[in-house]
């Protein structure tokens, strides 16, 4: 009997536990039955195990229930049929009862596990796809905030920018020669940097840059970079080495230029006036190395990667501003999966290497 | 005289740019939102459309597609955003060149200068930038009295890059006109060539300039 578990897996605990349960059910039923026989007739007995096997099919397995009908049938014939004691039947009808009997028992208990299988199966459907709705959910609801937070930033930069805009295309209207407009245009200079910086290191924590390689000449991006700072760079004569037949490199041309702009402003903030500021450019194995030297005072002893933190100033830096140039270089060479590192030189000075791994053509 | 339409959504920056462009003798109209600036362009039939990219409601990019849908008038993008592909995407929708907010109304009034001028007829089959000439009929090109030698490919560059003089030209409207018709990626082959015209050019000649991620712009040296 035991061997008939389903599809001749080892029986569970909660098989085995059913099976027991079953016999004693049918025990205590024959029991019962047996008692109330001269009141009810062999017929009750019959009714009785049909609904112990229905109920039982509501609950437990295949196995158990199909044992119980089986049981249940092979009791009532012996205990039950004339003549008692034996599974030998006397009459015809009770053949022909005993035959329905083992039918309709193992029918019903065949039919309610059956139901009872669906509904599972019907329950877990349905919970998969609660869990699987869920997690769409969840995704849609990220890809919501994200969408937010670059609407939000693409807002939050409008607002900022407009009114600097604003003041800019007023003070060319007042012409030249103003010592007042030029201390607000100075002034305005330096809010707008401020703001883009803000925005910038925005962007780059909340991973909103998006690189978008193509193939580049070398010489474009320093010329990009170098020429929104013609003004801070006047004070500095820079020169430039080693440009010269370079291959293309696949990168984003103006987030590389916006990393190698922010570091020469801050060359030409921290290295005195009329010092000279010097750049090289060199393909090394497969990587594309900027270096960016100046001859100020260096980098504090010990502060060689903290520079690149966000907020972090040099002890003695002058006032003005805002700790974040060097942070959103750093950013950015890192979403085009380069880095940046600082050293003092020799000779006095510090010495910026932004490093890139490229793919190179020969141009 | 001058008629200029300025769209945008930023009371002062009408106000400024209608004081700018009238102290410089154009007639200015103005709108504060796409839909009535699209009837305005209607019904004035400007000469220059100055175009914000963040208005609300009906965008500056819808604006600009509709208005291309019937009028070629020059226009002029105005963008505090300084996102590369929305410039490209305005440009590649027939916009002729873009001013980044803020800027300085030196630069805004030759951009529109360049872009007004850009209705060349053809009369001439000469084109002329700074002392570089180009002769469209005997496929000639020279720098002051100097014949340049340019290959077929360098030559097409070069003339599409002299026709739009001073204007952006983003890198797949050179692409499309200079290789039409050759499906594979040219991104690579424009550096080239655009690396050998700028020997070629040397540095008497125009300055072809990049701005990464969009195009290249030719400027006459000094510019």
């Amino acid at each position: 009997m035991k061997t008939t578990g389903r599809n001749k897996q080892p029986l569970t605990v909660s098989e085995v536990g059913e099976y027991s349960w079953g016999f004693t059910l049918i025990f205590v039923l024959a029991s019962a039955c047996w008692a109330l026989l001269p009141y009810t007739g062999p017929h009750f007995a019959a009714l009785v195990f049909l609904l112990a096997i229905v109920i039982a099919g509501l609950r437990w397995n295949r196995g158990p229930v199909l044992m119980m009908a089986t049981m249940s049938a092979l009791v009532w014939n012996f205990l039950f049929i004339p003549p008692q004691w034996t599974l030998h039947i006397a009459s015809p009808q009770d053949v022909v009862m005993f035959v329905l009997f083992f039918v309709v028992a193992l029918s019903m208990g065949h039919l309610t596990t059956c139901l009872r299988a669906r509904e599972d199966a019907l329950q877990r459907h349905h919970h998969e796809r609660e869990q699987l709705l869920a997690e769409k959910h969840r995704a849609e609801l990220l890809a919501e905030s994200e969408r937010l937070h670059r609407t939000l930033l693409d807002s939050v930069s409008h607002e900022l920018k407009t009114p600097i805009a604003i003041i800019r295309t007023a003070l060319d209207g007042l012409g030249e020669g103003n010592p007042f407009a030029a201390e607000i245009e100075t002034a305005n200079r330096r809010l707008q940097r401020i703001v883009e910086n803000f925005l910038e290191i925005t962007r780059v924590e909340s991973d909103a840059v998006r690189p978008h390689s193509e193939w580049c000449e070398i010489g474009d991006v320093l010329h990009s970079a170098t020429a929104p700072l013609q003004r801070e760079l006047g004070g500095h004569p820079v020169t430039i080495n080693g440009n010269e037949n370079l291959p293309l490199v696949m990168t984003d041309g103006r987030l590389l230029a916006q990393a190698l702009g922010n570091v020469l402003h801050n060359a030409s903030i921290y290295a005195p006036s009329g010092t000279p500021i010097e750049v090289s450019v060199a393909v090394v194995d497969g990587a594309l190395e900027l270096r960016v030297r100046d001859h100020g005072p260096g980098v504090a002893e010990g502060t060689e990667s903290r520079i690149f933190e966000k907020f972090f100033r040099a002890p003695d830096s002058a006032a003005g501003g805002t700790g974040l140039g060097l942070a959103i270089s750093r950013g950015l060479m890192r979403a085009l999966h380069g880095d940046i590192a600082a050293q003092n030189q020799p000779g006095g000075g510090a010495e910026f290497i932004l490093r890139l791994p490229v793919k190179t053509r020969l141009a | 005289m001058s008629k200029a339409l300025i769209i945008d959504d930023e009371t002062q920056m009408r106000r400024l740019l209608r004081m700018v462009l009238e102290s410089r003798g154009y007639e200015v109209c103005e709108a504060a939102e796409g839909q009535i600036g699209l009837q305005e362009a209607s019904f004035h039939r400007p000469d220059v459309v100055l175009l914000d990219l963040g208005l609300p409601g009906m965008g500056g990019i819808e604006v600009l597609k509709r208005m291309r849908e019937w009028s070629d008038v020059p226009v002029l993008i105005l963008s505090v955003r300084d996102q590369e592909s929305i410039k490209v995407e305005a440009l590649e929708l027939g916009a002729d060149d873009f001013v980044t907010k803020p800027f300085g109304t030196s630069e805004l009034l030759a951009r529109l200068a360049v872009i007004q001028r850009r209705r060349f007829t053809r009369q001439s089959p000469l084109v002329v930038v700074g002392n570089l000439s180009i002769d469209l009929l005997h496929h000639e090109a020279s720098l002051g009295e100097q014949a340049l030698k340019l290959t077929p490919t360098e030559f097409a560059l070069l003339k599409m890059l002299a026709e739009h003089a001073g204007r952006i030209v983003t890198q797949n409207q050179i692409i499309r006109q200079v290789w039409a018709g050759q499906n594979s990626d040219q991104s690579e082959g424009l550096r080239v060539h655009i690396n050998h015209l700028r020997k070629k050019l040397g540095e008497s000649g125009p300055k072809i300039i990049n701005e990464p991620g969009i195009g290249y712009r030719l400027a006459e040296a000094g510019e």
